[in-house]
């Protein structure tokens, strides 16, 4: 009997050790990760460094898979992905948002990551909607790791010097209203300040608009149904009547020459006295020396509808199974390892999409307002159809506003009909 | 003239040695031919195949002359057109007219300072697009840029303008550079041709007591014609393919203000995914660029 | 022709000329200039209201920051694909141009004339064709996927058949009856009657691959694989307000370039000039 149960354990212990031995059988593979810059960078440091080291650490623990890393920027990178992959190099893996992400998968250029989507995962998510960002209805694209609401900043100094300061809530969760925004812009124009600029020289960014505009007058980007972007409403309208005001009386910027990129250096170097597009990562990429104070945008009513990002990874096909599993375990390393999991949330500053994670940003008080925009997420379009067409659409849209062109009206109702073509 | 009849005598020899001629030429021609045809012709064919689908990241549909029939329909496409031809119309006479006169002033100078204003003119072609636009992208910007600070100390505007991002001025400030980066080219050929003229004419019609003019007008100007017909069509060969300028300075903004045709042909393709769309695009610039150069020959031929 | 030019140099419309021409001239040569000082201002200096001309004390840390990133790589990919391109374009072209000047076959006049009639085309006609071809060929993203296109466009053809058609055939005739085979008469009658041309296309080919912005744009990716224009485009996209940086990136992108422009000046412009004029 001792004999058999020996026999059988030693049995098991085989087995166990051939099981190890499968699962970790090295796999040799060389991806690419293309990166855009959604990771913080510690001091400054160059675009891509904190990657490199995230790369080293995962390829200490697989040796057989090297990983060769390229950063790229909001302006330039879509075009130079575009490019890639048709000229057949796409990355292996890309870091981004679903908006992109979701549009390579309907178009076959992905690798469904269905099986990374565990029910245990699902259920430490717990978000349906979050869920579903990752996903065009049938397939998971994106695996996600981190999520934060958008959000506006303004220059707490600049502010007080203009005695602006006022109008500002800064209580509780500091939702305001867009009558004390309009009085706020004015008194920074009396006191020679320069407010906002609504930037729309390109689509970098373009969710910070958007966000300004439907929040003045609660006007609505997308239906629920997601097959009309209707932005078109009376709301929307009297929203975009506003800003057309503010620009032409000089409390706002027409930045058409700008995007968002831009505007946020402006609002660091003190140019701006507010950012339209400040969010976790523009805070920790742009260090100022005057108070950040974060803010969401205003509503007529105060009750704001935030955007929210969502980061996550995509795997492209690009025809080698190999290359693909590499890539899913690169992936599973940079958001669920003990190693990096944590520090990769906090290094996009945003919150964790596991809620197993908790609260990593203990005692931080700007990330309590933060977790209380989280209250006011907006539904989210990013996936739609025609979601790029409806980008170009958006700066084109505000820029025949901003300078005139077209009015209001014929503006929103050129918008539209692009827009809506895809349906 | 007279070595090609010699040449043709020679081939006329016999027959033999014409095949063994027509052999020679073309293996000469053969890498030539090769890279020509593979990285122009191949290409273009694929081109003007493709516009007729509706090719895009994900599907590939023969449309027949649909993406043509868009175009037409395209208000953005229109205005492109409209810009690009804004661009060649302006930028061809005034390439033309500034080249001329600088080297009418220059080509009778000393070595050294005919060779440096022809240098410094050609100077902006040379650094290439992008360091330009660096700078120049600072000279036009609102809030610290040299332009307003220049305007506002003269007195010229009292408050800071936004040059690349006004509609009324981005497709000039875009038309300066793009003076800047075109007219070393036409110094050199003017500067070349000029110091080709017959002298003695040139006396000879000063001696008859001819003013300047007069003697620019029928002693120079006839011997000018064949350099000018030329910088004519590379210019707005050259114009006609701005590119490389808007994407660096206004990305086709403000409100379509400086879209051209070869920026939205790659906006359609690289933001949109819509290559066939694009490629269609391609297709008409290439017979606007056609009738174009076939109109100066024309132009130029009939003055002759 | 001397007495004649002293004299129009003293008059007042010529003392008026050539003062505009001076000021036309600095404005020319002010972007060269901006970006040399600037790449050596303090940022304090950079962003100034009130433009400063020249840095109060020079700085290397605009420098330093560029050499973080790969741009010695980037300085080094731009002259390996100029030079290559020269290369090919210069022995490809010499002899494409020499027999369309000097031999009679059937097919001539069709050749040429596609061969001019292409050179109106707009490159970027064809990006995507050529960009999934590269794809096809697996050199997408090598710096050969801009050196090939460029060996097609006919230019240097073009070029080299305007300087061949001087060859007198006398000559090569004279080498014909001492024996010399077809090689031999272009090596050594037709290359040394043409070397001008040479000089003249290397350079105009070496200053146009290093400046064709699309081209690279389109074929290049990997930050490794990049040109240093599209590396100081990059650089653009990702730091648009640190003018530092930009400006030590266009110095080390412009500085080579104009270097070589000066010392082939002549070179060059006498070969574009008389290509161009007999055309």
């Amino acid at each position: 009997m001792k004999k058999l149960v020996s026999l059988i354990l030693a049995a098991i212990m085989l087995l166990s050790v051939s099981g190890i031995a499968a699962a970790e059988a090295p796999l040799s593979a060389e991806i690419t990760w293309w990166a855009f810059p959604t990771f913080g960078q510690k001091d400054g440091a160059p675009a891509g460094t904190y990657e490199q080291t995230l790369v080293e650490k995962f390829q200490q623990k697989y040796p057989g898979i090297t990983v060769k890393l390229e950063t790229i920027d909001f302006q330039s990178g879509p075009e130079k992905l575009t490019a890639a992959i048709e000229g057949g190099k796409a990355p292996d893996v890309l870091f981004d948002a679903p908006g992109r992400i979701v549009e390579y998968g309907k178009n076959g250029r992905l690798v469904a990551l269905d099986d990374m989507f565990t029910d245990e995962f699902k259920a430490d998510v717990g978000n349906e909607a979050l869920l579903n960002a990752c996903s065009d209805g049938t397939t998971y694209w994106m695996y996600p790791i981190s999520s934060s609401p958008f959000f506006m900043a303004i220059n707490k100094e600049a502010f007080e010097k203009a005695d602006a300061l006022q109008y500002v809530n800064l209580e509780g969760d500091r939702t305001w209203t867009t009558e004390n925004f309009v009085k706020a812009l004015e008194a920074l124009h009396a006191a020679g300040l320069l407010g906002g600029s609504v930037y729309c020289g390109g689509q970098g960014g373009d969710q910070g608009t958007r966000a300004l505009v439907s929040n003045l007058y609660g006007a609505k980007i997308a239906n629920e149904e997601k097959n009309q972007y209707t932005i078109a409403s009376e709301q929307g309208k009297q929203a975009l009547t506003l800003i057309k005001e503010l620009v032409d009386k000089g409390l706002l910027e027409a930045g058409t020459d700008i995007v968002a990129g831009d505007e946020i250096k402006l609002f660091a170097q003190e140019v701006l006295t507010m950012s339209f597009c400040w969010g976790t990562s523009a805070a920790k990429n742009n260090p100022t020396s005057f108070t950040q104070v974060f803010l969401p945008f205003p509503s007529d009513d105060g009750v704001p509808e935030l955007e929210y990002l969502v980061n996550g990874f995509c795997v492209f096909d690009n025809g080698d199974e190999n290359r693909a599993k590499a890539a899913k375990l690169f992936i599973d390393f940079l958001c669920n390892s003990e190693e990096v999991g944590k520090d990769n949330v906090l290094a996009t500053g945003a919150f964790p999409v596991r809620q197993s994670y908790g609260n990593l940003y203990e005692g931080n008080a700007d990330y309590e307002l933060l977790a209380a925009f989280t209250a006011y997420y907006a539904p989210y379009y990013n996936t739609m159809d025609g979601f790029a067409n409806m980008r170009v659409q958006w700066w084109t849209m505000l820029q025949a506003v901003l300078t005139g062109a077209k009015d209001v009206d014929t503006a929103l109702a050129d918008y539209t009909a692009e827009s809506n073509k895809v349906f | 003239m007279s070595t090609l009849s010699r040449d043709d005598r020679l081939f006329a020899r016999s027959r033999a040695l014409q095949r063994q001629q027509t052999k020679v030429s073309y293996l000469f021609l053969l890498p030539a031919l090769l890279f020509f045809f593979a990285f122009v012709i191949f290409p273009m064919g694929m081109g003007i195949y493709t516009s007729f689908f509706n090719y895009t990241m994900g599907s590939f549909d023969f449309i027949g002359f649909g993406n043509y029939a868009e175009l037409m329909r395209d208000a953005t496409f229109g205005r492109s057109v409209v810009n690009t031809l804004i661009i060649v119309v302006a930028s061809v006479p005034l390439v033309g007219v500034f080249s001329l006169w600088v080297a009418t002033l220059i080509y009778k100078m000393p070595v050294f300072s005919r060779s440096f204003y022809r240098g410094v003119f050609y100077l902006p072609v040379v650094m290439g697009s992008v360091p330009v636009v660096v700078v120049w992208k600072w000279v036009f910007n609102k809030y610290y840029g040299i332009l307003n600070w220049l305007l506002k100390g003269l007195g010229v505007i009292n408050t800071s303008i936004n040059w690349l991002g006004d509609a009324r001025y981005a497709i000039w400030c875009v038309l300066a550079i793009l003076f800047t980066t075109s007219i070393g080219q036409p110094i050199v050929l003017y500067v070349a041709s000029l110091g080709n003229v017959d002298h003695s004419q040139i006396e000879a019609s000063e001696v008859d007591g001819a003013s300047k003019w007069q003697t620019f007008l029928h002693v120079k100007w006839p011997s000018l014609l064949p350099t000018t017909l030329y910088v004519l069509v590379i210019t707005t060969i050259n114009s006609f393919q701005c590119f490389a300028l808007i994407q660096l300075l206004t990305r086709g903004g403000p409100n379509g203000s400086t879209s051209t045709v070869m920026y939205y042909l790659y906006d359609t393709a690289f933001k949109l995914y819509r290559y066939g769309y694009a490629n269609a695009m391609g297709v008409i610039l290439a017979i606007l660029i056609a009738l174009f150069s076939a109109l100066q020959f024309r132009i130029m031929r009939t003055d002759d | 022709m001397t007495s004649l030019a002293k004299r129009e140099s003293r008059s007042p419309y010529a003392v008026i000329m050539g003062a505009l021409l001076f000021v036309v001239a600095l404005t020319f040569i002010f972007p060269f200039y901006w970006i040399i000082t600037g790449s050596v201002k303090s940022t304090e200096e950079l962003n100034a209201v009130v433009p400063v001309w020249l840095p109060a004390q020079v700085t290397g840390e605009h420098y330093e920051r560029l050499f973080v990133e790969p741009a010695l790589r980037w300085l080094l990919n731009s002259v390996l694909m100029s030079v290559l391109s020269m290369a090919l374009v210069c022995a490809v072209a010499s002899m494409a141009g020499y027999v369309l000047a000097k031999k009679r076959f059937p097919g001539r006049t069709a050749i040429f004339s596609l061969l001019v009639g292409a050179m109106a085309l707009p490159k970027q006609v064809i990006l995507i064709p050529l960009v999934r071809m590269m794809n096809t060929m697996g050199l997408y993203d090598t710096l050969w996927s801009v050196i090939l296109p460029s060996v097609g466009w006919p230019f240097g053809i073009f070029l080299m058949k305007q300087f061949a058609e001087g060859i007198p055939g006398e000559m090569m005739e004279a080498a014909r009856i001492d024996g010399a085979g077809e090689v031999r008469t272009f090596t050594s009658i037709v290359m040394p009657m043409i070397k001008p041309a040479f000089g003249a296309l290397a350079i105009f080919t070496f200053i146009s691959v290093w400046n064709d912005y699309t081209m690279q744009l389109v074929m290049l990716a990997s930050r490794a694989n990049l040109s240093i224009s599209l590396g100081i485009a990059t650089l653009q996209a990702e730091y648009s307000t640190n003018y530092g940086l930009l400006m030590a990136g266009a110095t080390l992108g412009s500085v080579p370039i104009v270097l070589i422009f000066i010392f082939f000046q002549n070179t060059f412009t006498q070969g574009i000039a008389l290509g161009a004029v007999k055309g």
